[in-house]
């Protein structure tokens, strides 16, 4: 069963999606549960049989498709992965867990189990076109999920989700074929007759050595694809639609997982496939990113709307993000790996505390709170510690991510590092004065006065999480490793790439893999 | 004194007009039995047309043996020609028959079935259909496209509406004015080369290196024009609309897969060897309309407030994508071609059935065509498997992975991209983006919306279990067919590559 947990990993969820279509609509919700819990349980395992010695891939599984088109199903995880897919599963059981929604409830946890499905595929796959497919196919559920189940506008917004996405994923499909074909001539050049294979394999494509005017064409068109979907100024314009139409749950998600599958993908494609390219345009790539950085922080001071704070900060981090794994050296690399973990944690909370506040009002407005810190004492403090969280106090999870992107940028470029750095004391600004606005100060409206604390349900859905910020903050090591690892093969990988020696000096290599070489 | 010609029985090599035959005689057993004793059943008549369309796939294969065997077959002086293409092609106008006659099965009476003509008429354009793929002789093929086309034009007009007449003369004039400008085109040709067939035409046009361009032009140009209005390359789509509106949804979409694949064949036999001699204009305007029509025709689909126009806009663009597929030119476009074709008729088999089984024979007060969005309102909370199943319909339209379609649209656009276009391939991706768009409309309007007018709605009005199975296999085929894929490529791959092209 080892041998196949990731399929059953990626599969499950689907299968128990169609079988709940029998599931009685009132118990509808117990079913997700369990179906989901299980699912975390089973990437829980995978963590365990994950053998953290081991570099590369593991659980590797292939299955030729269409070979004719060098397409086949290929699947396995790294350190780099591993995390994200538990912490997929881990969004979706907590999502479920604590789902308030009560409209057609039937057809959101089966759309939720999907999406989940998608989820883990995307982080698994490593042919292109598997990775593509589940990529395209996320976009469906989470149309529905903002669509049906989202505010007044929700209708726009979910349609602009997803024409913004599939647009740049379908420039990025063409940058996929041109490597396929590239890969068939470098394969025909090779063979005695002549004739090539068509591969989509990302580990075959990683053996080739790109041209560096062409590293530059497949870099953009890859970027397309993913900076949309992170989302990058300036194609952040749909996520603020998004995340203020979508209801708790699929802002969650979205904030927790989704957003990272364009982050992720960076590690994954672009840097280890354009290692010439990355470096050339490492800087164009973190002024956007600090752009993104400053600015939306700042348009998260000017919110009325506690969720679009928290929305506009999570493209804020975000942009850390880019800045990390731009660096492209083992520290800032690992550092946006932990902090994609990190953000989606914080998030992931923090959306899920908006949510609890907006069951008992009805409104996400700031100016219609104040003082709910003497009202909702134990809401107060779990708000609070996230907050602190998300500002990237030391010994919280975002801490460790954000300083090790940051001193791993500080070695490429200290002005910008610095630039970035400001932004974190924007971020404290804005938090604490929203936090200001709706905890603090006398209870000014008749309504706030009779409202209920959290309830068990919510506590069971953010007490893990506040558990995790802190465990995380304080002792990263069980999680840092891993990813430091396979972090160390994909520099060294990148290093041994690039083909000028521009790239080779900013990229390092890394000493370890040196010594073996020279036994 | 005339020579007396002496052909040898074996030198005609009837087998390859096997399959037509069979067509015809089914389509000629039709009329005589309604001679004989008339009132029969439609379902009689169906499941006639459907044996013979059997007995001719049967015999389709029987030639794509023969020619798996032999290579290309000749016959009847050489008119007939059975390669690659012609088998591929009669294979997918024979099946995709098969699927669509039996959407004459509805619980409601229509009209046209009740005429054994109609399906006479049916047989006849599938006749004509097959010679127009199985010859390199323009006579045969402009005989062949006639034939198809005036069987046609009736079959639209016996659904007897006045948006119907509208539509079969629209279709009858547009389709005249076609075949006026195949003639002429064909004429210049011959004139030039005095030969009517066109491996011929290639051989002495290349002899004398293109010497005469100008005539060259001026012939090619008629002919694109012609193959243009049949399959409804922008801008001689302007009767697509229309005519789609004006039929019955199941003969929309069989306009939209089998004359148009028809159409291909004989543009790919044309034109090919025209853009491969580096006739550069020909690969100017061939781009630029390939480009105009599936950017424009998506445009179009985009403002469109009734299902089926948006879906002929939308299969017009199709045929634009695919006649990339003619300009790239390489095997890897001319297996791309029929892959997606295969795949593309499955989709829109499925999307046009919805429609038809949910055609009510009145339009409910404050609906002004067939199949307005509005009518779709709502439908996920009222039918919801129904819902599902058009939204799969259109999900695969749009070539969303992993449903059948995208595996076409894939391989066409990694052949642009090996073939050399690599802007053609960026165009025709973005245009599956914008694509997205109206397909997504309809799911908005089933999913999102509450229902408007619902009473005395039923979207199973017309439904009975054939056009069920149909729907059923429709929705199969687009969720699985990704696993058939690599046969696929395989099996056309080696006949397209085996004919040379």
């Amino acid at each position: 069963m080892l041998d196949h947990i990731l399929s059953i990993l990626i599969f499950f969820p689907a299968l128990a999606a169609v079988l709940g279509f029998i599931v009685h609509k009132d118990s509808m919700r117990a079913y997700g549960i369990i179906v989901a819990t299980v699912e975390f349980i089973l990437s829980l395992w995978l963590w365990y049989a994950f053998d953290n010695n081991i570099a590369g891939m593991q659980f590797l599984e292939q299955v030729n498709l269409v070979p004719a088109f060098g397409i086949s199903y290929l699947v396995g995880v790294d350190g780099i992965s591993l995390f994200i897919i538990i912490m997929a599963s881990f969004f979706t059981m907590l999502g479920i867990a604590t789902l308030t929604e009560t409209r057609r409830i039937k057809d959101l946890i089966i759309t939720l189990l999907f999406l989940q499905m998608t989820m883990v595929g995307v982080f698994a796959a490593l042919d292109a076109i598997l990775f593509y497919v589940f990529w395209e196919l996320s976009l469906v559920p989470m149309l529905l999920i903002i669509g049906i189940w989202g505010g007044p506008l929700r209708i726009y917004a979910s349609v602009k989700f997803f024409l913004y996405t599939f647009a740049g994923s379908l420039v990025m499909l063409v940058g996929m074929l041109f490597m396929a074909y590239y890969y068939y001539q470098a394969t025909a050049m090779m063979a005695p007759n002549g004739i090539g294979t068509w591969s989509f394999s990302l580990l075959d494509w990683y053996r080739l050595r790109l041209d560096v005017d062409l590293q530059w064409w497949l870099f953009v068109a890859f970027f397309f694809g993913f900076a949309i979907k992170v989302p990058m100024f300036p194609f952040h314009t749909w996520l603020p639609y998004a995340h203020g139409q979508a209801p708790t749950i699929g802002s969650v998600i979205l904030a927790a997982v989704l957003l990272k599958m364009g982050t992720y993908a960076f590690i994954r494609f672009s840097l280890p496939l354009f290692p010439d390219a990355s470096v050339a345009l490492m800087y164009p790539v973190a002024i956007l990113a600090i752009i993104m950085i400053i600015y939306t922080a700042m348009v998260a001071y000017a919110q009325k709307d506690i969720k679009q704070v928290v929305a506009y900060s999570s493209v804020s981090h975000m942009g850390v993000i880019i800045l990390g794994t731009f660096a492209l050296n083992v520290e800032g690399i690992t550092g946006s790996v932990f902090l994609m973990i990190a953000h989606g944690v914080v998030s992931g909370a923090l959306f899920l505390l908006v949510g609890v506040i907006y069951d008992r009002r009805h409104t996400k407005l700031m100016s219609e709170f104040g003082g709910l810190a003497h009202i909702m004492p134990k809401y107060a403090t779990i708000f609070g510690i996230m907050m602190m969280a998300s500002v990237g106090l030391p010994l919280t999870i975002n801490f460790v991510g954000e300083f090790l992107s940051l001193l791993g940028f500080y070695k490429q470029s200290h002005m910008m590092t610095l630039l970035a750095g400001t932004a974190i004391i924007v971020g404290a600004i804005y938090m604490l004065a929203a936090y200001k606005k709706m905890f603090f100060g006398e209870v000014t409206k008749e309504e706030n006065k009779n409202l209920k604390d959290i309830n068990k349900t919510e506590l069971l859905g953010l007490i893990p999480l506040t558990i995790i910020a802190i465990w995380l903050g304080i002792y990263p090591k069980p999680v840092l490793e891993p990813i430091n690892n396979s972090v160390e093969v994909l520099v060294q990988l990148m290093h041994e790439k690039a083909i000028t020696e521009e790239a080779k000096s900013v990229i390092p290599s890394i000493v370890k893999f040196e010594t073996q070489e020279a036994h | 004194m005339l020579e007396a010609v002496n052909v040898s029985f074996a030198s005609l090599n009837v087998a390859t007009l096997m399959p037509m035959t069979i067509a015809i005689i089914g389509a000629l057993a039709i009329i005589v039995i309604d001679l004989i004793k008339g009132g029969l059943d439609k379902s009689l008549y169906v499941m006639i047309a459907m044996l013979f369309l059997l007995l001719d796939l049967g015999a389709v294969m029987g030639s794509a043996n023969v020619f798996a065997a032999n290579g290309t077959q000749l016959g009847f002086f050489d008119v007939m020609l059975i390669d690659g293409l012609a088998v591929l092609g009669q294979i997918i106008i024979v099946v995709a028959s098969m699927m669509f006659i039996p959407l004459a099965l509805t619980s409601k009476r229509f009209h046209e079935f009740s005429y054994p003509e109609f399906f006479a008429l049916f047989l006849f354009m599938i006749a004509g259909f097959q010679f127009m793929v199985a010859s390199d002789n323009l006579i045969l093929i402009f005989v062949g496209l006639e034939t198809a086309s005036l069987a046609l034009y009736p079959m639209i007009a016996l659904h007897n509406r006045s948006k119907s007449f509208e539509a079969a003369v629209k279709y009858f004039t547009m389709g005249a004015l076609a075949a006026g400008l195949f003639a002429f085109g064909s004429m210049v040709l011959y004139a030039l080369t005095g030969s009517i067939e066109i491996h011929q035409i290639a051989g002495v046009l290349a002899a004398d290196g293109y010497a005469n361009m100008g005539y060259v032009l001026v012939g090619t140009l008629f002919l694109l024009a012609a193959f243009a209005f049949k399959l409804s390359l922008v801008p001689f789509h302007t009767w697509t609309p229309d005519v789609y509106e004006g039929s019955s949804a199941a003969l929309a979409g069989y306009m939209s897969i089998v004359p148009k694949i028809a159409a291909f064949i004989v543009a790919m036999r044309l034109f090919e060897f025209l853009i491969h001699s580096g006739v550069i204009w020909l690969e100017v305007v061939l781009y630029a309309m390939v480009v105009i029509t599936m950017t424009m025709a998506n445009i179009w689909a985009i403002v469109q407030t009734d299902v089926k126009r948006m879906l002929a806009y939308s299969s017009v663009s199709h045929a634009g994508f695919v006649m990339a597929a003619v300009l790239i030119g390489t095997t890897q476009a001319n297996t791309g071609l029929f892959l997606y074709w295969i795949l593309f008729s499955f989709a829109n088999l499925g999307a046009f059935t919805m429609l038809w089984v949910s055609r009510q024979k009145v339009l409910l007060p404050g609906q002004s065509s067939d199949h307005p969005f509005e009518k779709f309102s709502g439908m996920f909370q009222t039918s919801p498997i129904q819902a599902t199943l058009m939204a799969l319909f259109m999900l695969t339209l749009a070539g969303l992975p992993p449903f059948a379609l995208f595996w076409g649209k894939l391989y066409l656009i990694g052949a642009a991209v090996s073939g050399g276009f690599t802007v053609l391939a960026l165009i025709m991706a973005l245009n599956s983006a914008v694509a997205g768009y109206y397909y997504i409309k309809l799911i908005v309007f089933m999913f999102m919306k509450d229902p408007v007018n619902a009473e005395g709605r039923d979207y199973l009005v017309n439904a009975s279990t054939s056009l069920k199975t149909i729907i059923g296999m429709a929705a199969f085929a687009s969720l699985f067919l990704f696993l058939a894929v690599s046969p696929l490529i395989e099996f056309i791959g080696s006949f397209v590559y085996n004919s040379g092209y």
